[in-house]
């Protein structure tokens, strides 16, 4: 991506533009978000808060809906998740490596949830849950939780092992090395950080996954999400939702650390059929 | 089609003959999966709203529950915002999008790793964080109102509550994509094409629109298909920034589902959505499919 034009200025003016636009609209809201979650009196109009402080993180941390919803939370996040890579990673392996009747339009037919309006199929799977009794139920949140991470933990992981150079393989397998021990020496190694990256993102996913925890899981199952919900709808104390914010951005933010790498090589946005 | 295919192959692939079944095998619970809570959804949605039982207990074919939302003029209304908001939704994105994506494509440096890096970031923050950040900025007394008054300017009229509320947090929302998306499909614009029309003398926006645009038609659909389909039924957004009536489908359903317990009525909803998003869905497949082929 060489700069075409060479007599352009040294300014860079669009580029400052869209900097501070950005700034302003993306930065500014989080700001004052986390500037709320320590603020204990911020009276309008004040530009600052009178005063900041600690005491709303006490009591937000205080309820005990904060701490069910929270365990609530991780428990389905890591259920979802581990559940997810079990059925997913070795149907991702047979997709890359492996050829059978049908392959393809199996393959493609991961697609088939994207190509609906999301929170319609969900109306559509909600009243077949209601047929089975799974509405507010724990296992009805993992099953349509578990929906929503398929085609990312299937399309991620295979583009990983197409990856894995083949030639490493034979070497191995030449050499002696049996099809177990080529997989766990040589190719998983390999593909091992994309296929993490794709787990943290649908741990990250489910946790934050909303519309089926809310259709599906109300009023049994109240996640994080949920609970923020009600928090936002009945106008309660303003910290409690910046405190959880704050709070729920922390996973968010070690996705963001760690899936950089998947997301910033383009295989993220060709996934999405740029 | 996929079957010929194969059959054409078999002889290629004698080595793995032995492991077909485990191939199937492998991937059959996630095609279970997908079989019994995509497609089967789906089909029973149609079918359980298009042969109902009449008065008498017979079942038959009826559209009763469809003449039903289009006559309820409530419904309708549901349906006109949800379009509008899908439309103003694709039209914010691609004028704020591709502006940005085409600056990316043709700048390096820090400050363009610096845009991008906050183009992308609306990715990593939840919907929920977010309808919190709007109605703590945008809301009444928020902080546009604070930042407004302390140069004594007056205060705004809050789009929190509004058809506009849902507007500006979907297109917040799905900048992200939109712009990965336009950026992908940019850089299979070559520099050597756009500087073989500067040489022959095509101004800025000649090169655009005779070079650029024509490469580039496919990433814009895909970009707007795609986010098209997640704002037609979103749900949160709206549900917690916009109005109570008229409400967008997604809210709508969700209501009809749970409080008004009416599930043929949001199913019926539910299917008028599949609708109206179809054409979008198929081309949406047909594009990524495509681009897997290659």
């Amino acid at each position: 991506m060489t700069a075409l034009a060479p007599s352009r200025p040294r300014l860079d003016a669009t580029g400052i533009g869209f900097a501070i636009v950005l700034t302003i609209v993306i930065v500014l809201p989080l700001l004052v978000v986390g500037t709320w979650a320590f603020t204990e009196v911020w009276r309008y109009p004040n530009v600052v808060p009178q005063q900041f402080g600690l005491r709303f993180w006490n009591q937000t941390l205080g309820r005990a809906d904060v701490w069910s919803a929270l365990t609530l939370s991780l428990q389905l996040s890591t259920v979802v998740t581990l559940l997810s890579a079990v059925i997913c990673l070795p149907a991702a392996y047979a997709f890359a490596r492996m050829s059978f009747p049908g392959r393809n339009i199996l393959f493609f037919s991961f697609l088939a949830g994207h190509a609906f309006p999301k929170f319609g199929l969900l109306i559509a799977i909600a009243a077949i849950f209601l047929q089975l009794n799974l509405i507010g139920t724990f296992w009805g949140v993992v099953l349509i939780q578990l929906v929503g991470t398929l085609m990312f933990m299937i399309w991620i992981p295979v583009a990983a092992f197409q990856g894995v150079d083949r030639r490493m393989e034979e070497a191995a397998r030449d050499v002696g090395a049996g099809p177990f021990r080529v997989f766990w020496s040589i190719t998983l190694p390999q593909a091992a950080p994309t296929i993490f990256a794709a787990v943290l993102l649908s741990f990250v996913g489910t946790f934050y996954e909303t519309e089926g925890a809310w259709l599906i899981g109300a009023p049994g199952i109240r996640t994080m999400p949920v609970l923020m919900i009600s928090f936002i709808n009945n106008q309660m104390v303003i910290q409690y939702g910046a405190v959880l914010s704050v709070m729920l951005w922390v996973p968010s933010f070690i996705a963001l650390m760690f899936a950089r790498r998947v997301i910033g090589g383009g295989a993220f946005a060709r996934g999405f059929g740029g | 089609m996929t079957d010929t295919v194969v059959t054409a192959q078999r002889p290629l692939l004698e080595t793995s003959e032995r492991r077909r079944p485990v191939g199937l095998l492998l991937v059959a619970i996630p095609v279970f999966l997908i079989a019994w809570l995509i497609i089967w959804p789906i089909i029973n949605a149609i079918g359980r709203t298009l042969w109902r039982a009449d008065a008498n207990g017979d079942v038959g074919f009826t559209i009763a529950s469809y003449v039903k939302f289009f006559s309820d003029q409530y419904s309708v209304d549901n349906l006109a915002v949800t379009l509008w908001t899908t439309g103003m939704c694709a039209l914010f994105l691609l004028v704020i999008c591709l502006p940005i994506a085409l600056y990316l494509r043709f700048s390096a440096g820090r400050l363009p790793a610096y845009v991008q890096a906050l183009a992308i970031f609306p990715m990593f923050v939840p919907s929920i964080i977010l309808a919190y950040a709007f109605i703590r900025v945008l809301g009444p007394n928020g902080m546009a109102d604070i930042l407004l008054n302390s140069v004594g300017l007056p205060k705004i009229r809050t789009p929190y509550l509004t058809p506009w509320g849902p507007v500006i947090g979907l297109v917040w929302d799905n900048i992200p994509l939109t712009i990965l998306i336009l950026l992908s499909g940019l850089g299979g614009v070559s520099n050597q094409s756009i500087e073989a029309a500067r040489d022959v003398g095509a101004k800025r926006y000649q090169v655009f629109w005779h070079i650029i645009l024509p490469r580039i038609t496919n990433s814009i659909l895909v970009a707007l298909s795609f986010s098209i389909l997640g704002i037609f039924s979103s749900f949160t957004l709206p549900y917690l920034l916009g109005p109570a009536s008229p409400e967008m489908m997604g809210p709508f359903m969700q209501r009809t589902f749970r409080e008004v317990n009416d599930p043929i009525g949001a199913i019926t909803q539910a299917v008028i959505t599949f609708g109206f998003c179809i054409v979008f869905g198929l081309f949406y497949v047909r594009s990524v499919a495509r681009n897997q082929g290659k």
